[in-house]
């Protein structure tokens, strides 16, 4: 009798402590929003230090100024391995590091250069990336943009913008010899290149989805005109003189339309598109107000754009076929304007006005549409998101002068990126 | 006289010590059917010497006076004879007669008591003849005793054997039983354990533990539903985390793999018996 009693015990104890396994589900349903901490040891450079050039300090840079990151202060460093074999995992643990990214660079050729670099999770000792990259001398600031997108993607899987470009008017000097510039940079600020200047303004500048050109406003000609103008070649030609106004031009998806706000006779401003190719322009909006600031959908269907037909500047949405009837977007605060999609089109990102302060705000598009107020400035205008989404540059003003700064789509982090002597206006991020 | 009581001396002593003898088995067989009347475990044939001296003692003493009062009779006979005699032999010296006749009586006194002697030798051979059968019914009886003695001892060894083997078969059972409710209760008390406020507490700490370390990435929105299965050794130590499902990217698989590395060590049960190698952890981020 016993044994069969033992027996049935033994299978009611196994099932008792499967259902105990199967039971035993912790559950987690928050996360922190803590920078993930990364530490890039300085790269090892050989004969290569001719090369003057710390590929290391840049990545470190790129990622902590994204937020994403805390990148560790090289003089914290005990060790400075450069490559895998020679991490000591648990030190790097023990300084609370969950990334560790090693390299070199050494010499490749005449005023050529290969960086050697890995990425590997601390945590669990594993390698992620190990690539090799060749540059020329001018290039080794790409290259190194290039290491921190790699290695951005690989941990937070998003595209790494760190060597994409942004375009920004700066303003310097004063009346009656201002002068007027509009700035091609790396998304860091640095590398600034001139790429056009006038004695009269220059505006609302948008890269072409290819990269390879940028519309601009100019008055140059005292009227405000749209410009296209081809950044390698430097050929500029004016696509819209038209009698008023003729201003905010925004590339179509494909490359080949513009829509921009031109004003009639009577000064009345209407959202338009231009065929680039035959420059044929087909009216979007009739309003008596004023409807400007457009912007595309990704798929070429509809235009967002702020108007103040309501009374105050609110932002509506419009499709690009004739009789369609713009729909508002905006209903919070009386003042939401130059509204900008999030490349997933999951946020528009616009100005909005609050406690008498122009500041950033995103709208969530696929909710309920819930508004974000991600900026604390007294002046925060002009945002234009990053290709990957993750970031919003825009124009602020420290101390009395225009600056630019970053903030993330969700908010959490904010930074000042690029400053100068003058006036820093309207940046534009480009293309991947 | 005292011819007579020498002539029969010896004959006086053996049955004197016939006497004894059959009184000692008399009191000896009484002995024994009484021990055989009570039964006990350990009946040895040993018990026999267990017999009160006194008793032995009173017997042989009323031997002994039985004796003597014959051996006064026989000599209030003999005294008595003695006295006829005289009388005969004053009253003889008359008659050449009385002397013959004297004579005559003396010899059938001879004769008288050779018959009496023959009669009492009859009567000792019967008598020997009976304690012999005494003898022989005793010792019978003792080698009866002696093997019901030795089967009694044989059954209870068998069944000592027995008892011993019921008494081994029943710990066995007792113990088994008592690890049956040991391990009953063990598992009682883990199932008790885990419905309890204890087992509430401790995947608290472990879900606090684990989300404090979770560095959430930017992927992970709302929707975003995993499993990581962890194995941990005791003191907490994460020896291993691989998400099993996943709604997520493999930048978030990493986040949650990680988020348990940096939670290692976990945080103890409040009660040991709590503490489950295999941790099965839900991510489900809501906002």
């Amino acid at each position: 009798m016993i044994k069969p009693l033992s027996c049935l015990a033994f299978i009611a104890l196994g099932l008792t402590a499967l259902a105990t396994r199967a039971a035993f589900v912790v559950e987690v349903t928050r996360g922190q929003t803590e920078a993930i901490p990364i530490a890039v040891v300085p790269f090892s450079s050989g004969e290569a230090a001719a090369a003057s050039f710390d590929v290391a300090q840049l990545v470190s840079d790129d990622l902590a100024r994204s937020g994403r990151f805390s990148a560790m202060d090289r003089k914290d460093m005990i060790d400075q391995p450069h490559t895998g074999a020679n991490i000591a995992f648990d030190d790097w643990r023990r300084l609370n590091n969950d990334y560790i990214v090693v390299g070199s660079v050494q010499a490749a050729g005449a005023d050529h250069f290969t960086i050697t670099y890995e990425l590997y999770n601390v945590l669990t000792k594993q390698r992620l990336l190990g690539y090799q990259i060749t540059s020329n001398r001018p290039g080794l600031r790409l290259a190194s943009h290039q290491v921190a997108d790699m290695v951005f993607e690989k941990i937070l899987g998003i595209r790494g913008a760190f060597s994409t470009r942004i375009a920004y008017i700066s303003v310097t000097g004063h009346l009656p010899t201002k002068n007027f510039q509009l700035i091609v940079a790396d998304a860091d600020g640095e590398n600034p290149r001139v790429v056009m200047q006038s004695n009269e303004p220059l505006m609302s500048p948008a890269w072409s989805p290819d990269g390879q050109s940028l519309a601009y406003v100019s008055f140059e000609d005292r009227l405000p005109s749209v410009y296209v103008q081809t950044l390698k070649s430097g050929e500029r030609r004016k696509v819209s003189g038209h009698a008023g106004v003729n201003q905010a031009p925004a590339w179509s998806p494909d490359g080949k339309k513009l829509a921009l706000t031109l004003s009639t006779r009577d000064g009345n401003l209407d959202i338009y598109v231009m065929d680039l190719g035959t420059q044929g322009l087909t009216r979007i909006t009739d309003d008596p107000g004023i409807d400007t600031e457009p912007q595309w959908s990704k798929d070429g269907q509809s235009l967002y754009f702020t108007s103040d037909r309501a009374g105050g500047p609110q932002i509506y949405k419009v499709g690009v076929n004739p009789g369609d009837k713009p729909r508002r977007l905006t209903f919070q605060g009386s003042y939401n304007a130059r509204p900008r999609l999030s490349p997933d089109e999951s946020q528009l990102a616009f100005v909005t006005q609050e406690d008498g302060a122009y500041r950033i705000a995103t709208m969530d598009l696929r909710g309920r549409g819930d508004v974000q107020v991600l900026t604390k400035g007294h002046f925060d205008v002009s945002p234009s998101y990053a290709p990957n989404g993750a970031v919003i540059i825009y124009a602020s003003r420290d101390r009395g002068q225009g600056v630019l700064a970053l903030v993330s789509a969700d908010g959490r982090v904010q930074q000042r990126v690029v400053s100068s002597e003058g006036e820093l206006q309207e940046p534009t991020w480009g293309p991947f | 006289m005292p011819g007579f009581l020498r002539e029969h001396s010896w004959s006086i002593a053996f049955s004197v010590l016939l006497h004894g003898l059959l009184a000692a088995a008399l009191v000896f067989a009484a002995l024994i059917s009484l021990n055989r009347s009570t039964p006990t475990k350990v009946p040895l044939p040993i018990d026999a010497v267990v017999i009160d001296s006194q008793v032995l003692h009173a017997a042989q003493r009323e031997l002994a006076d039985r004796a003597e009062k014959e051996a006064a009779r026989a000599r209030a006979v003999e005294e008595q004879q003695r006295a006829a005699k005289e009388a005969e032999a004053t009253a003889a010296a008359d008659a050449e007669k009385a002397a013959a006749e004297a004579a005559r009586e003396a010899d059938a006194q001879k004769a008288e008591l050779a018959q009496a002697k023959r009669a009492d030798d009859a009567k000792r051979a019967e008598d020997a003849k009976r304690a012999d059968e005494t003898k022989r019914a005793e010792d019978a009886k003792r080698v009866e005793q002696a093997k019901r003695a030795e089967e009694a001892k044989r059954a209870e060894l068998a069944k000592q054997a027995e008892d011993a083997k019921r008494a081994a078969d029943a710990k066995a059972k007792a113990e088994r039983e008592a690890e049956l409710r040991r391990q009953l209760a063990e598992e009682e008390h883990v199932s008790a354990v885990e419905a309890s406020p204890a087992r509430a507490q401790y995947i608290a700490r472990l879900a606090s533990r684990i989300q404090n370390a979770w560095i959430k990435p930017p992927s992970a929105r709302a929707g975003l539903d995993c499993i990581v299965n962890i194995t941990q050794l005791p003191g907490g130590t994460v020896a291993n985390a691989v998400v099993s499902q996943c709604n997520g990217d493999a930048a978030a698989r990493q986040s949650i793999e990680n988020a348990v590395y940096r939670a290692s060590p976990l945080p103890p049960p409040p009660d040991p018996a709590l503490f489950e190698r295999n941790l099965v952890i839900h991510f489900h981020p809501q906002d």
